[in-house]
């Protein structure tokens, strides 16, 4: 997934995609990372305490899918000079750990003179639907 | 359920600052699978955070305490404007003010959603970043 190279504003292009990428977050990464986050909350740590606030099972924090689509960004861009500079997610649905989860991103639009990027982001599931959705800003720097 | 319109614009006071250490980095980096972040240190030789590190620091504790939480909440979503890198060292507080409170009616009923933006401050005053975070409450008597 990572680049190797860093991305050139001059060489991305409308309709370019991030991706896809596919994951499976299990549920040790997913208590790793409410851990690391402090997110106590037992819905992120432990199936019986989901089931107790009416939930199928234990489920993925909205900040990981956040992290991760953040991650699809700045892998694109590799080691070079452009930075993410802004991202917005919206949770749809419940992300549930042991499934298998597609990372994907489109790049929307490009402004040359700003040189900057607008990029789609989504995370689709096994039954393709895209429970968290969100658009990404890329800057890079004057030429 | 009436929105406490009064609750718009209240700001909560800013936390003690947390120091970021590159072990903290590290169990982020770790978990999120992030390889740059552990071992690509900055131009003055700091471990620098990924940007999403930003959405670890938080002050909802006493964003509920004040706000109405009833039912299920959930996280709705995050809107993230990323200023300034995050560095092993860095000192960063948060200062929080609610910006939204509406309702919105779907199939599956009532729903009261507040928009909270915290802004991350780091030891030399810069902004390091703007996080809104959108949290959703089914209002009471609604399923689910």
């Amino acid at each position: 997934m990572s680049a190797a190279a860093g991305k050139r504003f001059e060489t991305i292009a409308a309709g370019e995609a991030l991706g896809p990428h596919e994951i499976v977050i299990d549920k040790a990464r997913a208590r790793a990372y409410a851990a690391a986050c402090g997110m106590d909350s037992g819905r992120f740590h432990d199936d019986e305490a989901a089931r107790a606030e009416g939930l199928p099972g234990m489920i993925i924090p909205g900040n990981l899918s956040l992290g991760l689509l953040s991650k699809l960004v700045t892998d694109w861009l590799g080691a070079g000079t452009g930075r993410l500079t802004r991202i917005g997610t919206t949770y749809r649905a419940i992300v549930s750990p042991d499934r298998r989860l597609i990372l994907h991103g489109f790049v929307t639009h490009i402004e040359a003179q700003a040189r900057s990027v607008e990029i789609d982001v989504w995370i689709e599931n096994e039954e393709a639907e895209r429970p968290v959705i969100g658009t990404a800003t890329v800057v890079f720097p004057p030429a | 359920m009436a929105i406490d319109q009064s609750l718009i614009g209240q700001q909560f006071e800013a936390t003690e600052p947390v120091t970021v250490t590159a072990e903290a980095i590290a169990a982020f980096c770790a978990a999120l699978g992030e390889e740059r972040g552990q071992s690509r240190p900055g131009p003055d030789g700091a471990i620098v955070a990924p940007p999403a590190f930003a959405v670890t620091f938080r002050n909802t504790e006493a964003f509920f305490h004040y706000t109405p939480r009833f039912g299920r909440g959930f996280d709705a979503g995050k809107e993230v404007e990323f200023l300034a890198p995050i560095r092993a060292g860095d000192s960063i507080s948060l200062t929080s003010v609610i910006r939204k409170m509406y309702e919105k009616t779907g199939r599956s009923g009532t729903m009261t959603f507040v928009v909270l933006r915290s802004t991350l401050i780091n030891q030399r005053r810069e902004t390091v970043a703007h996080v809104d975070h959108r949290f959703v409450h089914r209002n009471p008597g609604e399923p689910g």
